[in-house]
């Protein structure tokens, strides 16, 4: 990098253009690229074509609405027809009632997408602080839908309007005006309509690709991929599935205005079945995770069936609906991301060059994952600031499940820093223990403190927050991003600032030794490497109390050894609290064990005091009496 | 305004038979997706053919009860098929399932379009009425609540009591480890999509004598069946059952109180409220209560 | 995605080549204007051949195709022949729009025939207003559209309903229920309905509106068994709609009562049913293939010949579909011109013609037709039995409120 020159060379060329470089992020100069594309598109084609082609632009902000929902923050949400339809209703009835006052249609479209955001905010809130699960929330946004074309089919009625503008029931809203921008008075012409569709899609298109670069959009990739891993690094997965999904409804919104606009009357059949259908057909046929895919997509499907409109006869439907099968069966990606697949394999130079500009080389790039030696290890482990370790206490915990009692009174005090060891056999409470300190569990009774604090009712996003790092037994990573970008985004939970989770993040990974694999995708490590790289997220989010739930399970002897120099690594800065069954690792661990044996404490010492009692074999055993009444 | 004993008895009828109705349209769905975790956007049109096989059997002169079980069965058939030629190869992949069926669906739609034409000579409903005080109630009605329980009561006996079924479940819940003590899991799945589409093709052969049978009806009851079976959570007759019971009960006793309108409206309102409180559905709520 | 940058480079490039890569194509392929003075005249369709409304788009489809090759076989229009350019919108509103712009912009036909639903009719209209291109809607609708660009040949409630709701209060009795469609037509008819019955000295007793969606009536039949009306106005449209009948012939209440209706037959609602369930349902429309006149005895046998014999039933939308045609080739050749202004000249000066449904003649002012309408009773045979014939029955709601010649800037859709 050549920013040292900066300041001699002020005043020239060529430091602007990099402090351009630096601070305008490259979207911005691609977006000006394809509405220059647009514009000259605008002017070379046919009026009618210019409409077609602007409409498909219009379903593809649609589209793109649900791929950034879906593809990228994993909601499958079928109601991003209900925000298009309401955007357009909003165009419609504000487009009527404001234009003869003001003579021009923006601010109509303006406050479309902001009704619309707002809709699918009041919808998103009451979805995901309800903690709807996958599916339910797609039927919940179906059943949101198609209770707004109830609603509108039945507006017949002239008593339903707004202002000058009758709702109009099944036959809708007519005499929407067409786009009319400020001071123009005109009516924008078919050809200038599809500028400004290509130039409102590519700003919306290239800001979306902004702000997935930025942690936010890391974020979304780590809440789709893992969503309870998401919520232990520390983040609250609602606000931001709500933030996500109220950006999209805007899209949707706006794409819903231009509809309008375009068409210049609205009806219900924007809320019906096959038009909610259309929008996931589209994503999956352009492919589902690619901004420019639901473009594409939008593009196949429509000019397919507009063109066997003009004459396929009867078969439209057969054939429309082999394309789809076709799509499923042969290109089970999308045709985009196929596409560019092909074209990397046989255009190398292609990949190549797109690659190297890629994260080191690119300045714009508000992440830099730069890569990364083992070098940096100092005092703190892992480099940056840390927190000071804290004791963690349980008084009195009960938790019953149904008529079960999976903690009866258990009260446990784990000091400051150093490694701590929970046992027990199977159903002892253990891990309802572990759960409970986690947040995953709320107590039925008792209390839970970090520190001074009190954390009995925290969700685990909270705890996380407020510096308890967890592993679960499961291995829980990101299988789909790379292993710097799962530390990364453990960093960055704790830290909340790009700088400092950089370093972390390649601390972590130096401090596992996992550099030279800090670009390739977690799910492709080895199981050892897995695991490791799960207490590297733990320590990057600079935990002051950890809980790991059997870190060591099918580990090799090595990898078990290893982990144990992690662990005591960790304990320089953290209290570690570490559930196990495998007696070997916690001996090595040397640490005070505690046993748990039917939901209470049942004794606490060395390792060595506890082989030595002979209660505890009896229970281990499971022989008899007295002790182990199940 | 009082109420009469006849009104009451004829509002309760009224009631089981919306219920009826949204229980047997939906059943077909909720084995697919309970079982198999399938979204099948293709399931109107498994109703749509019970009902197109069931008029061509009368038409044939079968007999319309044989006709019926054999349309289910036929349906039975066309599900085995799809699922050997185009599910099997998407299990686990949900959204490719969805694109896939509603595929399926278009082109079901149109080939019956151009078998017989967009609409063709139906079937009347069979059976007389009875007169409970100043009220009549069609026979059918009747006919089509015992359907329902008949094809919960069979889906119940034939998931927990057969051989099959035990299978059946122990490939969804644990598929590798159902493989490992010799399930043959292909072919149980096989089945249970065979099994969901034959009681979707009931569906449609028990709709076949009350709606009109045109190839585009299956679009009327797919959103409907899938509130149904989405309401009703991961157990199939149970989910089914409490489902069905309650949105075709708001939506019926709504409809009776007040108008149709706000009958729709309520069913959607009430499965929305369901699931934004009991998130897994009526019998996911069970489950984790017990 | 692993390598977020990587895919900015590739994608842009993508997307501009794409668009530049249309740009090109789109230029080439923009079609010549088929308005020189020699060659066929270029006419447009819309209409739906696939998707729900098929029951409807197919007759309409096959009576355009009949009405256009009648034309053409005799000699066309100013001695050139038509040329058909028709799409299929596949039941989907939006392909109206995209259709409605091609057929203007591209095609630049003569006149645009088509929609089925009225909210397909609004979103073809806007578009043929602005290119000034001639537009029929000929389908039967809720009435009241006004517009110097627009002709109607549908009937509109108000005709149908001013000789309907007399004769069943004649027939059958004075105690009426409607059961409506929850949509404009429905609420626009059921008040009409109401109006006539209060003049026919009629009472009603209760009105339903049903959402289109739904084919579940029991909460009706229950409404109907506990008010007894001697006579059920149906208003009811679409498959869905259709289970009404079957189940109200199954609960047994065609037994007590009659049901009358301005649109059952019209989305084949008798060819589904079953005789015993569609049989003394008393309909009113401009046509039934059953009408005995020279003229429909002609036409039918030239559909069947082209159709096949098999055909289930010619429906009045049918020749609704034909009149409009027929009716707009009657104009170009009095206007002896195509210009839009000429030919909308000629249909204003009391043009009529004669149809397969008798004389046809479209309203100078209001640009709807005044029209037989005739009683049928639903026959054992997937057929209608006409029982009496109105002649000339005027749209009258559409001539009180419309008048186009007077006010030729009115554009708008009245309601009652």
């Amino acid at each position: 990098m050549m920013s040292t020159n900066n300041r001699t060379l002020s005043g020239s060329v060529a430091p602007i253009w990099h402090r351009l470089r630096k601070h305008v992020p490259v979207e911005i100069p691609g977006a000006v690229a394809v509405t220059l594309a647009g514009a000259v598109l605008a002017t070379t084609v046919a009026p009618f074509r210019a409409l077609d082609w602007s409409l498909w632009v219009i379903f593809g902000l649609l589209a793109l609405s649900f791929t950034f929902v879906w593809g990228r923050a994993g909601i499958f949400s079928f109601g991003q027809t209900a925000f298009f339809g309401i955007g357009a209703y909003a165009y419609g009835v504000l487009g009527i009632d404001l234009f003869p006052q003001t003579g021009e249609t923006t601010t109509a479209l303006v406050a479309a997408v902001v009704i619309a955001a707002v809709v699918a905010a009041t919808l998103g809130y009451f979805i995901f602080y309800g903690n709807v699960g996958d599916v339910y929330v797609s039927i919940i946004t179906l059943a949101f839908t198609l209770v707004l074309l109830t609603f509108m089919s039945s507006t017949a009625d002239p008593s339903y309007h707004i202002g000058q503008a009758l709702l109009g029931g099944y036959n809708g809203i007519v005499g929407v005006p067409p786009l009319m921008l400020p001071g123009g008075g005109q009516m924008v012409s078919p050809n200038g309509l599809l500028f400004t569709c290509v130039a409102v899609a590519a700003f919306i298109g290239f800001g979306i690709h902004l702000l997935l670069r930025r942690p936010f959009g890391r974020i979304l990739a780590g809440l789709r991929e893992n969503e309870l891993r998401t919520e232990l690094l520390g983040y609250d997965v609602r606000r931001y599935k709500l933030v996500a999904f109220t950006i999209g409804g805007a899209i949707a919104g706006l794409a819903g205005g231009l509809f309008a606009a375009w068409g210049t009357s609205v009806n219900p059949n924007v809320f019906s079945l096959p038009q909610a259908a259309l929008v996931p057909i589209w994503v999956l046929v352009g492919g589902r995770r690619s901004l420019l895919g639901a473009f594409v997509g939008v593009a196949i499907v429509q000019g397919v069936s507009d063109a066997l409109g003009g004459g396929g006869g009867s078969a439209t439907p057969i054939v429309l609906g082999t394309l789809l099968i076709a799509v499923v069966v042969l290109l089970p990606e999308g045709v985009l991301p196929t596409l560019s697949a092909l074209a990397r394999r046989f255009v190398p130079a292609l990949g190549r060059a797109s690659v190297a500009a890629g994260p080191a080389g690119r300045t714009g790039s508000p992440l830099g994952d730069s890569v990364i030696d083992d070098s940096v290890i100092d005092d703190t482990v892992i480099g940056g600031e840390s927190r000071k370790a804290t004791s963690i206490t349980a008084v009195d915990v009960h938790k019953r499940f149904g008529g079960v009692a999976a903690l009866a009174g258990a009260s446990l005090e784990v000091a400051p820093n150093g490694v701590h060891c929970l046992i027990g056999p199977n159903g002892a409470g253990k891990s309802t223990f572990f759960n409970m300190l986690a947040g995953r569990y709320r107590p039925t009774s008792g209390t839970v403190l970090l520190g001074d604090e009190q954390i009995t009712l925290r969700r685990p996003d909270e705890r996380a927050r407020r510096g308890i790092g967890i592993k679960l037994q499961v291995p829980s990573l990101y299988g789909e991003l790379t292993a710097f970008e799962n530390v990364w985004l453990a960093a960055y939970g704790a830290k909340r600032d790009i700088g400092e989770a950089d370093v972390r993040a390649r601390g972590a990974l130096a401090w596992l030794h996992l550099s030279e694999k800090a670009r390739q995708p977690a799910g492709e490590l080895s199981h050892g490497e897995r695991q490791w790289l799960e207490i590297g997220m733990v320590m990057a989010s600079d935990p002051k109390v950890v809980l790991l739930d059997e870190p060591t399970a099918g580990m090799t002897r090595e990898e078990t050894m290893r982990v144990v120099e992690l662990i005591h690594d960790l304990a320089r800065t953290a209290t570690v609290i570490v559930v196990e069954h495998d007696m070997e690792f916690v001996r090595q661990l040397g640490a005070p064990v505690t046993m748990f044996h039917e939901g209470r404490i049942f004794t606490s010492g060395s390792i060595e005091q506890l082989r030595a009692d002979e209660r505890v074999l009896d229970i281990y055993l499971g022989r008899g009496t007295s002790h182990a009444a199940h | 305004m009082t109420v009469q004993p006849d009104q009451l008895a004829n509002l309760t009828l009224s009631l089981l038979s919306s219920i009826a109705l949204l229980a047997v349209i939906s059943l077909g769905l909720a084995v697919l997706f309970g079982m198999m975790g399938v979204i099948n956007l293709a399931h109107g049109e498994f109703l749509m053919l019970g009902a197109f096989f069931t008029l061509t059997g009368v038409r044939h002169g079968l007999n319309l009860w044989v006709a019926m079980v054999l349309a289910a069965l036929a349906v039975g058939a066309i599900g085995v098929v799809v699922e050997r030629l185009l599910i099997q190869h998407l299990y686990g992949r949900m959204p490719a399932t969805m694109l896939a069926t509603w595929g399926l669906s278009l082109i079901l739609v149109q080939v019956v379009v151009l078998i017989y034409g967009p609409a063709s000579n139906g079937i009347p409903t069979p059976l007389g009425s009875i007169r409970i005080g100043d009220y009549s109630v069609s026979e059918y009605s009747l006919v089509l609540v015992g359907a329902a329980v008949l094809l919960l009561g069979l889906t119940y006996l034939v998931l927990t009591r057969t051989r099959y079924g035990t299978m059946a479940r122990a490939a969804v819940m644990l598929p590798d480890m159902a493989a490992a003590v010799g399930v043959d899991v292909r072919r149980t799945n096989m089945l249970t999509f065979g099994f969901g589409s034959a009681l979707a093709g009931a569906g449609g052969a028990l709709l076949a004598p009350i709606t009109a049978v045109v190839p585009s009806m299956g679009q009327t009851y797919v959103g409907r069946a899938f509130m149904t079976v989405v309401v009703g959570g991961p157990g199939v007759v149970a989910g089914t059952a409490s489902a069905a019971g309650l949105l075709g009960g708001v939506n019926s006793l709504v409809s009776n109180l007040t108008t149709s309108v706000l009958g729709t409206a309520a069913l959607l309102v009430v499965a929305i409220v369901i699931l934004r409180f009991l998130p897994t559905g009526i019998s996911g709520y069970w489950e984790r209560k017990r | 995605m692993r390598y977020p940058h990587a895919r900015i480079g590739l994608g842009t490039v993508a997307a501009a080549s794409a668009l530049l890569l249309t740009a090109a194509c789109g230029a080439n392929s923009a079609t010549d204007a088929g308005s020189d003075s020699k060659g066929p005249i270029p006419v447009g369709s819309i209409l739906d051949a696939t998707g729900p409304l098929n029951v409807i788009g197919k007759p309409n489809i096959d009576a355009t195709n009949l009405a256009i090759k009648d034309i053409n076989s005799h000699g066309g229009v100013l001695g050139r022949q038509l040329k058909l350019i028709s799409y299929d919108a596949q039941s989907d509103n939006a392909k109206y729009t995209q259709y409605a712009n091609k057929l203007t912009l591209e095609n630049k036909v003569s006149v645009v025939m088509g929609g089925i639903t009225s909210a397909s009719r609004e979103a073809i209209r806007p578009i043929v207003d602005r290119s000034k291109t001639l537009y029929f809607y000929n389908n039967l609708y809720e009435g009241g559209v006004c517009d110097k660009n627009v002709f109607n040949t549908g009937p509109v409630p108000s005709q149908q309903l001013a000789p309907l709701i007399p004769y069943a209060t004649k027939n059958f009795g004075k105690k009426i229920y409607i059961v409506a469609a929850d949509y404009n037509f429905g609420h626009i008819s059921a008040d009409w309905a109401k109006k006539y019955a209060k003049q026919a000295g009629a009472t009603v007793v209760g009105t339903d509106f049903i959402p289109l969606e739904s084919s579940d009536f029991g909460a009706v039949i229950n409404n109907l068994q506990a008010a007894k009306p001697d006579v059920v106005v149906s208003l009811l449209v679409g498959g869905n709609h259709t289970a009404f009948y079957r189940q109200f012939a199954s609960t047994g209440l065609n037994k007590s009562m009659k049901i009358v209706s301005t649109t059952f037959g019209d989305g084949s609602e008798h060819i589904v049913l079953a005789p015993k369930e569609s049989t003394g349902v008393t309909v009113a429309f401009p046509y039934f293939q059953e009408l005995k006149t020279p003229e429909n005895t002609a036409f039918v046998s030239t559909w069947h010949a082209k159709y096949g014999q098999d055909y289930p039933y010619v429906p009045n939308s049918a020749v609704t579909v034909w009149n409009g045609w027929h009716l707009w080739a009657a104009a170009v050749e009095k206007a002896g011109s195509l210009d839009r202004d000429k030919v909308i000249a000629a249909l204003e000066s009391g043009l009529s013609i004669d149809s397969p449904s008798g004389k046809v003649t479209m309203n100078p002012g209001s640009h709807h037709v005044t029209q037989n309408v005739s009683i049928a009773e639903a026959n054992d045979k997937h057929g209608f039995k006409v029982l009496t014939t109105n002649a000339d029955v005027p749209p009258a709601y559409e001539n009180s409120v419309c008048d186009l010649r007077k006010n030729p800037t009115t554009n708008k859709q009245f309601t009652p």
